[in-house]
């Protein structure tokens, strides 16, 4: 998966660049408009990850030129502005998602793989790791081909694990994936606690194996 | 009392002391000069009498009323020199008492001695009284008069320019940015009013623009530093041989860095409230709104091991920009959750009028309206901002409803009046 990074920032690209670099995405990137107008030109994208605020124009612009040069392009914004005007005028020229400032990394992660797995995979969007398939459109997973009952949830749980397997995951961004804004309840790390557990014992009842390791104060890591 | 009144009542006022002195000095001068004329008269019908008994008229013929002339034998200087008095004698027509002028002097007529006494009836001092008071009321009458009318044609137009200014400055709002146009007048200090208004206004509404926007600019900058620094954690939290102490502190420092990115959030959301950037104002079906965010809510509920009940009426609709809608039932449903007890309970009630959300909870340790205020939280210890009451207040109060906080008996009740929706 080819990934172009738009993003004035440099300590913020650099954060970016290290964490997906680790998984099995080739990201490139640009700090400018017009480097990124070139880029986006002269090669082509799976998915853009764009900051509307650049210091030479509007990410807004990049947006309208994807339209005509590279359409099949996913585009993710991040943009400290969360006013809601930006935020549907993004959508509204064509942006898959958006993400505002701070976010956490493992929340960028899983959202691009969920764009890339709307774009590339049309009519067949199944996500697999080892014995457990998931089906992303009619939200179902299965653990050695028997079905499993899940919340959603605890679908949405599974889905960040494994977009993000092998790393470690805060109980906080955990949270902040599972219930966005309302996340600074104080005791929702308990709720996240819950959720998990209940995953694992479905998951074991279905004879799958126990991916989910705990990592003592911090959170937990889908490990292969 | 208004400008013009004070003005009138004070020169009226002024009016009658001026009057009241006036009156006393016109009293006297008029009993001045009557008595000097009453005496010249005197004088006057002493000489006639001399020049009478000179012409050789006997004395005793000339006796009256108010003269009497009697020969005398001798004469000491004293009974020479003149001397007027004031006496009381039987008016001869009237027949009552009266005040007299008397006269009494020795004259040398032809080598003889002649005492005279003469007396004049003077006007009496309660009619010099009278009168003055008379003249001094009816001018009163006539200025009192004039000073009123005067002063109101004077709000008519001098006072015009003052008052026209008056209701622009009402009428200026900081977020509508429109300086308002004074009226040009030819009075040199309604001109510097309004100089002086127009600078004013200016300065403060550069004043509040340029502070708007560095809160502004402020709480939208911090974001990039704050995901630069948890981006940086995050990576750290990857790095291979952390012990478990060295993830504790990791995690820590990235609650913090989220808990002030959420503050900056909280406190830009309540600017941009204040500042009518949620302007759109159409009726929205709250009870769908308030539905779809109790899905949400429940099961937080749940996971905490709360009843939650809702009664909402259907189709029930008020006059608010969505986005706020949905802040302000998150913010409430929040609370109510958060300040909770164990296996406590929330309730949801939302008619045609009010939305009320009560919940079981400890006793809050301030008056419960101060928890309406900035960083008011009836706990210390919580992870909660302190914000969520205030961002409820504040959308209250730009949509012109009302909210009121009570606690009884174990029980908080947020209730939120809404203003009708005229359809």
């Amino acid at each position: 998966m080819k990934l172009l990074i738009v993003e004035d920032e440099k300590a913020l690209l650099d954060n970016m660049l290290s964490y997906l670099s680790r998984g099995d995405l080739v990201c490139e990137y640009a700090a400018t408009f017009q480097e990124a107008h070139d880029k986006l030109v002269s090669f082509s994208y799976d998915i853009v990850v764009l900051d509307i605020m650049l210091p030479d124009g509007n990410g807004l612009n990049l947006l309208r030129l994807m339209k005509d040069c590279q359409p099949e392009a996913g585009v993710l914004i991040i943009s400290a502005k969360n006013a809601l005007d930006d935020r549907i005028a993004g959508l509204e020229l064509g942006a898959d998602d958006y993400l505002t400032k701070p976010f956490h990394l493992p929340e960028l992660n899983a959202r691009l793989k969920a764009i890339f797995r709307r774009r590339k995979f049309q009519g067949h969007k199944e996500v697999q790791f080892n014995e457990i398939i998931i089906n992303t459109d009619t939200h179902d997973a299965t653990v050695h081909d028997s079905p499993l009952t899940l919340t959603l949830k605890e679908y949405e749980l599974l889905v960040f694990f494994i977009a993000n397997k092998n790393r470690a995951l805060t109980k906080q961004s955990i949270a902040e994936h599972l219930w966005g804004d309302h996340v600074d309840l104080q005791d929702s790390f308990d709720f996240v606690y819950q959720h998990i557990k209940n995953l694992r014992k479905k998951i074991t009842a279905a004879g799958g194996e126990d991916y989910i390791k705990t990592i003592y104060g911090l959170g937990y890591k889908w490990s292969a | 009392m208004n400008l013009l009144s004070k003005i009138t009542m004070l020169n009226l006022l002024l009016a009658f002391a001026a009057f009241g002195i006036g009156g006393i000095r016109v009293y006297q001068k008029l009993r001045f000069e009557v008595q000097r004329e009453t005496d010249f008269s005197l004088m006057e019908s002493l000489d006639e009498v001399e020049r009478i008994i000179h012409s050789g008229v006997p004395a005793t013929d000339l006796q009256s009323r108010q003269l009497t002339a009697i020969p005398v034998e001798t004469a000491t200087p004293a009974d020479l020199e003149k001397v007027f008095s004031d006496t009381i004698a039987i008016h001869p027509v009237l027949k009552h008492p009266e005040v007299f002028r008397k006269l009494s002097v020795t004259r040398n007529i032809d080598g003889r001695f002649y005492r005279f006494v003469m007396m004049n009836v003077v006007i009496e001092q309660s009619d010099i009284g009278r009168i003055s008071k008379n003249v001094v009321e009816d001018l009163f009458v006539v200025l009192g008069s004039i000073l009123l009318i005067f002063n109101f044609l004077i709000s008519k137009w001098l006072i015009r320019p003052f008052k026209v200014t008056l209701e622009k400055i009402k009428g200026f709002h900081l977020h509508s940015g429109e300086l308002p146009a004074f009226p040009n007048t030819s009075t040199t200090e309604f001109r510097q009013l309004n100089a002086f208004l127009t600078d004013m206004l200016l300065k403060i509404k550069n004043d509040y623009h340029a502070l708007k926007e560095f809160s502004e600019n402020a709480s939208h900058e911090i974001q990039t530093p704050l995901a630069v620094a948890s981006g940086k954690l995050e990576l750290l939290l990857e790095s291979p041989g952390l012990d478990d102490a060295q993830l504790q502190l990791v995690q820590d420092a990235q609650q913090s860095l989220s808990r002030l990115s959420k503050l900056g959030e909280g406190l830009l959301l309540l600017t941009k409230i204040e500042n009518q950037e949620f302007t759109l104002q159409t009726p929205v079906d709250f009870s769908t709104i308030l539905g779809a965010d109790l899905q949400v809510f429940e099961e937080l509920a749940a996971l905490k091991n709360l009843r939650f009940n809702a009664d909402i009426q259907p189709d029930t609709h008020v006059r608010i920009d969505p986005a706020l809608a949905h802040i302000l039932i998150g913010n409430l449903l929040k609370n109510a959750i958060r300040h909770n007890v164990a296996d406590g309970w929330v309730t949801v009630n939302l008619d045609a009028t009010h939305l009320s959300v009560k919940n079981s909870g400890p006793a809050p340790a301030v008056p419960t309206e101060q928890l309406f205020g900035r960083f008011q939280k009836s706990s210390q210890t919580g992870k909660s901002l302190g914000l969520g009451l205030a961002i409820v207040k504040k959308i209250c109060q730009v949509n012109g409803w009302e909210v009121h906080y009570t606690y009884k008996d174990g029980e908080h009740e947020v209730s939120v009046q809404f203003q009708l929706v005229r359809r």
